[in-house]
C-alpha cells in the first residue's frame, strides 16, 4: 500500500509541479475552492446553481458561461504572459527554469488561442446571433449546452495539468518529434491532445449549430442579404469551423496514438513523418486564425454602423469579401512553413495566395472608414477599440504581407518579428474586437450599462500597453532574437527593446485590472439598462428588453429591411407599440436538461484517465459518455410549453403590452 | 403598411414546370417501420472497419497495393456513412444540403491534392 502512495504522488506531483510558485497556487486553488463550497452551501446556493446554470440550455445563461470562462481564461494567459516577459526583461536572468518557462508559454499560447479567444467569440454567438435573427434559440438548444460543456471541462482538464502530473511544454502548436514519448516522457502532452480533442469536439458542435440557425431560423422576411453583419461572419466563421477542425482532430488524435498505443505516425524510427503533422495542423491552423477574426469583423461592423448613426457603408462587398476570406483562407496555410523547404513553386503559390488575402481585408478596412465618414460618431468604448482595430490590425496585417515574401520569410521566421506580427494581428483584431463586443452588448446581456469613464481607462492602457509591448518586439526580430528563447546573453543589443517590452506588457496588466475593475464595478453600481436599446440600435436585439426574457421574442418580428430594428423605429413601427394580448400565443421552449454537464464530467474522466494511461478510470469516463448519448438519444421529454398567459404577463410587466 | 414583394420560394421553383435547374436536388424520402437499412449498413460499416484493420495488422499484401486498398474501403466507408446514416438524399423540400456537401468533396479533395504536393518535397530531398 505505500508503494502505491508514493506511486501516486510521484505520478500526480513529479518535481516539476513542485516549484515554489505553483505550491503556492495550490494552497490558493484549495482555499478558494473550500471558500467557494462553505459560500454556496451556507447561502444555500446548490439547488440554484444546479437549476439555474449547470442544466440550463438556454443560449443567453450559456453566453454569461462562456464570457466568464474566457475571463478567468484572459488571467491565465495574462499572466502566463507576464511571467515571460519578467523572465525576458534581463539578461541571463533565471526568474523561471528552462522547463518551466517552456510550460509557460506552451500555456500562454494554448490558451489565449483555445481556451480565451474561441470561448468570448462563443459568448457573443450565444449572447446575441438568435436575437438579431429573430429566433427563441438557437436550433439545437442541447448540443449548445453540450459544446460549452465540453469546452468547459476540456479546459480544466488543460489547466490542472500545472499542478498535476505537468503542463505540456512543447508550444502551442505542438510539432512532433518533441510530442514524442522518446523525448517527452510526462504526461504534460497527453493533457494537450486530449483536452484539445475534448474542447474540438465542443467547438465542431458549435460550428454546426450556428451554421443552421443562421441558415434556418432567420425571422420571416429577412433573407441573406438583410442579415446583419455579425450573422453573415457567424455563419462564415461556423463554415470555417466546419472545415478546419477535423484536420486538426486528426493531427491530435494520431500524435496521441502515437504516444498511448506505440503508433508511429509522426516519429521518425518506423517511418513516419513528422512533417505531416506540421502539415494538418496548419490545415486546421490557417482558417483558425480567420475563425478567430472574423466574427469580430462582424462585431466591427455592427458597432461602427451604430456608432456613427449610418449604415453600413457597402454592404454588399462586405458579404462578398468575407465570404472570398473564407475561400482563401484554405489555400494559405504553408506560409506558416515556408522554411520547411517544399520547394519554390510550392512556397512561391502560396506566398501569393497569402498576399491575395489582404485584398478583401482591404475591402473591410476602407469600408469601415467610409461608414465613419460623415457619420455623428460617438466616442463610446466599445468605438474606441473599433478605431484602435483600424490602424493596429492595418499594421499587423501588413507585416503579415512581409512575412509572405518567402525569402524574408526564410530570415524572419521564429523569431520576434513573428511573433510580434501575430500579437498584432490577435491582439488588433480578436482581443480589441472581443472587448468591443462585450461593451457593445453587455447592456442587452446584463441589464445594465459598463461605466464607460472607467472603461475608457482600461482602453487607453490597453492600447497603450499593446504598443509599447510589441513594437520593440519587431525590432528584437530583425536583431535576430528568436521566439521560444528562454534566456539571452548580455551584449547582443536586446537588452533595452526587451526592458521596454516588459514595461508594456505591465501596462497592460494594469489595463485588465482597470477591466475587471470596471466589471464589477458595473456589476454593482452601474447604469441600469430600462430601454433595452442604450445605444440607439440597428438591429433586432435592441428591440428587446434588457435583460432578454427567456423566449426572446413574444412575437417573431417580420423583417422588411436590413437593419430592421433602424427601419421600424424610423417607421414608428416598433414592435411595444404592435404587440396586443391576442398576438402572443403558447411558446414552445427547450427544457432544461443534466446530459450536458454529466457528458462533460464524462468526457473528463475519460480525458484524465487517458492522461495517465489508468484504464480503468478511461473506461468508467467512456461508459459514461456512452450512457449520457444513449439516454440522450431517446429522451423524447426535451421541450416544454410556455403559457401565452405567463408570456402575457412577463410583457406587461416590462410595458410592451397594448391595453 | 407596404406588403412585402413575394418571391417565388424555391419549392415553388421547383414545382414550376419551366424550371428544371433544382431537379438535381430531388429528396428521396420513405419511411420504414424498422431500419433494416441502418442495421445493415452498421454491419458493413464495421465489415470495412475490420477488414482495414486485419489488412494492416497481417501484412497480406504489398505496401502498395495496401495503401490502395484501404483507400477504396474508406471511400465506400464515406459513401456508407453518408447515405446510411447522415440521410444526405432526405428533407422535407429540396435537398438543399447536397450543395454544400459537393463544395465538401471539392474542399476534401483539394486539401488531399495539396497535402500530396506539398509534401512531394520528400522525395526530392531523400
Amino acid at each position: 500500500m505505500p508503494s502505491f502512495v508514493t506511486y501516486l504522488i510521484h505520478t500526480l506531483f513529479p518535481p516539476t509541479v513542485r516549484f515554489p510558485d505553483i505550491l503556492l497556487i495550490d494552497a490558493g486553488l484549495v482555499l478558494g475552492g473550500l471558500g467557494l463550497i462553505g459560500f454556496l452551501t451556507k447561502t444555500h446556493r446548490w439547488g440554484w446553481l444546479w437549476r439555474e446554470w449547470l442544466t440550463t440550455v438556454d443560449h443567453k445563461k450559456i453566453a454569461v458561461m462562456y464570457l466568464i470562462s474566457a475571463i478567468v481564461m484572459l488571467f491565465r494567459g495574462g499572466i502566463d504572459a507576464e511571467m515571460l516577459r519578467a523572465q525576458l526583461a534581463m539578461p541571463s536572468v533565471h526568474f523561471m527554469p528552462a522547463i518551466q518557462y517552456d510550460e509557460v508559454f506552451t500555456t500562454h499560447g494554448t490558451i489565449m488561442i483555445f481556451f480565451m479567444a474561441m470561448p468570448f467569440i462563443f459568448a457573443l454567438f450565444n449572447a446575441v446571433v438568435p436575437l438579431m435573427i429573430g429566433a427563441r434559440d438557437v436550433a439545437f438548444p442541447r448540443v449548445n449546452a453540450m459544446s460549452f460543456w465540453l469546452f468547459a471541462f476540456g479546459a480544466i482538464l488543460f489547466n490542472i495539468s500545472f499542478i498535476i502530473g505537468g503542463s505540456p511544454d512543447a508550444g502551442w502548436t505542438a510539432y512532433p518529434p518533441y510530442t514524442g514519448l522518446a523525448f517527452n516522457p510526462g504526461p504534460g502532452e497527453n493533457y494537450y491532445f486530449l483536452s484539445l480533442l475534448i474542447a474540438g469536439m465542443g467547438t465542431t458542435m458549435t460550428g454546426i449549430n450556428f451554421l443552421v440557425t443562421t441558415i434556418r431560423m432567420r425571422a420571416p422576411g429577412m433573407t441573406l442579404m438583410k442579415m446583419p453583419m455579425f450573422v453573415w461572419t457567424t455563419m462564415v466563421t461556423s463554415a470555417l469551423i466546419l472545415f478546419a477542425f477535423p484536420p486538426l482532430t486528426v493531427a491530435l488524435a494520431m500524435s496521441l496514438f502515437d504516444r498511448l498505443f506505440g503508433s508511429s505516425f509522426f516519429t521518425l524510427t518506423r517511418g513516419g513523418m513528422p512533417m505531416m503533422y506540421v502539415n494538418l495542423f496548419w490545415l486546421f491552423g490557417h482558417p483558425e486564425v480567420y475563425i478567430l477574426v472574423l466574427p469580430l469583423f462582424g462585431v466591427f461592423s455592427e458597432v461602427v454602423a451604430t456608432y456613427s448613426k449610418k449604415a453600413l457603408f457597402g454592404y454588399p462587398m462586405m458579404v462578398v469579401s468575407v465570404l472570398a476570406i473564407m475561400f482563401l483562407s484554405y489555400g494559405t496555410w504553408v506560409h506558416h512553413f515556408f522554411t520547411m523547404g517544399a520547394g519554390p513553386a510550392v512556397n512561391a503559390f502560396f506566398g501569393l495566395s497569402t498576399m491575395l488575402i489582404a485584398i478583401p481585408t482591404g475591402v473591410k478596412i476602407f469600408n469601415w472608414i467610409f461608414t465613419m465618414w460623415g457619420g455623428r460618431i460617438q466616442m463610446t468604448t466599445a468605438m474606441l477599440y473599433q478605431m484602435a482595430f483600424i490602424p493596429t490590425f492595418v499594421i499587423g496585417g501588413a507585416s503579415g504581407v512581409m512575412l509572405a515574401v518567402v525569402p524574408a520569410d526564410y530570415q524572419l521566421h521564429n523569431t520576434y518579428f513573428l511573433i510580434a506580427h501575430f500579437h498584432n494581428v490577435i491582439i488588433g483584431g480578436t482581443l480589441f474586437g472581443l472587448l468591443s463586443g462585450m461593451y457593445y452588448w453587455w447592456p442587452k446581456m446584463f441589464g445594465m450599462k459598463l461605466n464607460e469613464r472607467q472603461g475608457k481607462v482600461a482602453f487607453w492602457l490597453f492600447f497603450i500597453g499593446f504598443w509599447i509591448t510589441f513594437t520593440p518586439q519587431y525590432l528584437l526580430g530583425l536583431k535576430g532574437m528568436t521566439r521560444r528563447l528562454y534566456t539571452y546573453p548580455a551584449g547582443l543589443g536586446w537588452h533595452e527593446l526587451n526592458v521596454i517590452s516588459t514595461v508594456g506588457a505591465w501596462i497592460m496588466g494594469a489595463g485588465f485590472v482597470a477591466l475587471v475593475y470596471n466589471v464589477v464595478w458595473s456589476l454593482l453600481y452601474g447604469e441600469r439598462d430600462v430601454t433595452g436599446d442604450p445605444w440607439d440600435g440597428r438591429t433586432l436585439e435592441w428591440s428587446l428588453p434588457s435583460p432578454v426574457p427567456e423566449y426572446n421574442f413574444a412575437r417573431i418580428p417580420v423583417v422588411h429591411e436590413r437593419d430592421a430594428w433602424w427601419a421600424m423605429k424610423q417607421k414608428g413601427q416598433t414592435m411595444a407599440h404592435a404587440l396586443r394580448p391576442e398576438d402572443v400565443h403558447d411558446i414552445e421552449m427547450p427544457k432544461n436538461t443534466p446530459i450536458p454537464f454529466l457528458l462533460g464530467v464524462s468526457f473528463f474522466v475519460l480525458g484524465f484517465g487517458m492522461t495517465f494511461k489508468w484504464w480503468p478510470i478511461a473506461i468508467v469516463g467512456i461508459l459514461g459518455v456512452i450512457a449520457c448519448l444513449l439516454f440522450s438519444g431517446f429522451d423524447y421529454d426535451d421541450h416544454h410549453h410556455l403559457e401565452a398567459d405567463v408570456v402575457r404577463q412577463t410583457e406587461a410587466s416590462l410595458g410592451r403590452l397594448q391595453g | 403598411m407596404s406588403e412585402a414583394p413575394k418571391a417565388m420560394t424555391a419549392e415553388e421553383a421547383y414545382h414550376n414546370e419551366n424550371d428544371k435547374v433544382l431537379r438535381f436536388l430531388e429528396p428521396r424520402f420513405h419511411e420504414e417501420k424498422f431500419p433494416s437499412i441502418q442495421i445493415l449498413g452498421y454491419i458493413g460499416s464495421l465489415i470495412l472497419t475490420f477488414g482495414a484493420y486485419f489488412l494492416v495488422m497481417n501484412h497480406v499484401l504489398p505496401p502498395v497495393a495496401l495503401l490502395s486498398v484501404i483507400l477504396i474501403l474508406a471511400v465506400f466507408q464515406a459513401a456508407l456513412q453518408l447515405g446510411v446514416f447522415m440521410h444526405i438524399r432526405e428533407g422535407r423540400g429540396l435537398a438543399w444540403q447536397l450543395i454544400p456537401l459537393y463544395f465538401v468533396f471539392f474542399v476534401a479533395l483539394g486539401m488531399v491534392a495539396m497535402s500530396i504536393w506539398i509534401m512531394l518535397f520528400k522525395s526530392g530531398v531523400s
